[in-house]
């Protein structure tokens, strides 16, 4: 078998390219994630029982069905209710956010609930409503728990995101798809795209790992 | 006669099927230093918990100050007025020493952070830590922490405080570092509710010790009457064990 690192080099502008907007999708659902996560993650801990119950329902849909799913509802079952077509990129980037969005509200209870509960009984017991001990006492340190696995809910959308490829959104995977529908040189494209996914999911663990420190050593 | 600053009348607790405490009367008057002893699970935690609210009292009625704690709307008023000392001090670890002192003040009171700084420090003074003001808590010992709750606690300017065993986390040698400051609480005339088995600490600063088992004031009387003159078999068992 021979290998042309000629296609290589000639595919990785356009590949590139496709890597410029996989972060992109990634960056905007996971940033849409964490603010649907946290009010999702706040309303689940209200005495409100209705809501807690559609916040439950939401986070149960959304980790008990494949995203691949959920993109194929918005961008086929969606407009058919609509009745107007959505574009790829509304579709990709609503799939992803709502779907991360679930998984980082699980992250937030989680670090909200490690929180020793005795931080919530000193800030009651020193005249703090719910909420302001909630603000200046547990999601402070709530948050320095969750910047590892937040970092990990990232490095999967990266991944995940590729599943928008089925929607024709060209992001990484879908350019490698084309540029082998042109040149067959399947082997070296899919590598090549291996190669970078490895790359940016390698950079954002080291973000974690630095961002992780940095907020360790200013507590 | 002073007035009952705290005034608890058919008090019951219950968690579950599990009935906790099981109909307490007592008064607190202003000033007064009452000690809270009784075996494990008897149910001292859950009574100090319930004058701030901290538990919701299944039956009874808990007045403190005059405002009957009913309803949310009363309790961070009550809640501002008595602070509350645990067992494992519960510093804020993401604050430095003095903004652990200053947030409720601020928040709660609404003062100015310049004002609840010079409050804070003063108190800090007292408690003997003014130079730890800008360390973290996990780098102070277990006596210096419970000393910094203390003080964050007063910081409120609380009419009255609850100390839940707040020596019984401590190496040995750090117990009387802490129990010195209540000592000087108390002499300033802090009225004081405090869930402890240190008898030097009762006998001397204590104005009334209440026996508790089984969810129910068993035997109450001054330190000298319960500790060297106890009436309840159960109080001179438990007190046999723990002398
Ligand atoms: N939140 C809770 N839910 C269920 N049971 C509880 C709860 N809090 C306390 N209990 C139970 O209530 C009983 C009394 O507890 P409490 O903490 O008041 O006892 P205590 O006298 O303070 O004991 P200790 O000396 O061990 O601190 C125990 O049996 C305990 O298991
Ligand atoms: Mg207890």
């Amino acid at each position: 078998m021979d290998f042309n690192v000629e296609i290589i080099k000639n595919a990785l502008p356009l590949l590139l390219a496709g890597a410029g907007i996989t972060i992109e999708i990634s960056a905007i659902s996971v940033g849409l994630g964490l603010a649907i996560g946290c009010l999702v993650s706040i309303i689940r801990l209200t005495q409100f029982r209705l809501l807690r119950y559609l916040g439950n329902v939401y986070v149960d849909f959304i980790r008990g069905t494949p995203l691949l799913v959920q993109i194929f509802l918005v961008y086929f079952a969606l407009p058919a209710i609509i009745g107007q077509r959505v574009d790829a990129f509304f579709a990709a980037i609503s799939a992803c956010s709502i779907n991360s969005g679930a998984y980082v509200a699980e992250i937030f209870r989680g670090g909200i609930q490690s929180i020793d509960k005795g931080q919530m009984e000193a800030g009651r017991s020193l005249g703090m409503s719910w909420w302001q001990t909630m603000r200046y006492i547990i999601l402070p340190q709530a948050f320095k728990r969750i910047i590892p696995p937040l970092g990990n809910e990232f490095i999967a959308m990266l991944k995940d995101s590729s599943l928008v490829s089925v929607i024709g959104f060209e992001e990484l995977t879908r350019r490698g798809q084309l540029i082998i529908a042109r040149t067959y040189a399947s082997f070296e494209i899919w590598l090549a795209v291996a190669l970078i996914y490895l790359l940016m999911t390698f950079v954002v663990a080291r973000l974690t790992g630095v961002l992780e420190r940095r907020f360790d050593t200013s507590k | 006669m002073k007035n009952d600053f705290i005034k608890i009348t058919g008090l019951r607790k219950c968690f579950g099927d599990l009935e906790v405490l099981k109909g307490i009367d007592l008064n607190v008057a202003e000033q007064e230093v009452v000690v809270i002893i009784g075996p494990s699970g008897s149910g001292k935690s859950t009574l100090l918990r319930c004058i701030n609210y901290l538990e919701e009292p299944s039956g009874g009625e808990v007045v403190v100050d005059g405002i009957p704690l009913n309803g949310e709307a009363h309790i961070n008023e009550v809640r501002k007025e008595i602070g509350m000392v645990f067992q494992r001090f519960n510093l804020f670890p993401h604050m430095t020493v003095l903004e652990n002192l200053i947030l409720a003040p601020m928040k709660v009171r609404g003062l100015h952070k310049d004002e609840a700084k010079k409050l804070a420090l003063e108190l800090l003074d007292k408690v003997g830590l003014a130079e730890k003001a800008d360390s973290y808590p996990e780098s102070l010992s277990g006596g210096q922490q419970q000393r910094v709750a203390i003080a964050r606690a007063l910081c409120m300017k609380p009419k009255a405080m609850l100390f839940d065993e707040p020596t019984s986390a401590l190496d040995p040698e750090m117990i009387n570092e802490v129990l010195d400051v209540m000592r000087s609480l108390a002499k300033d005339g802090m009225t004081m509710v405090v869930v402890t088995h240190e008898m030097g600490f009762a006998r001397e600063v204590g104005d009334r010790v209440l026996f508790v088992d089984g969810g129910h004031i068993l035997e109450e009387g001054t330190p000298e009457e319960v500790f060297n003159h106890p009436k309840e078999e159960r109080t001179q068992n438990f007190l046999s064990k723990i002398l």
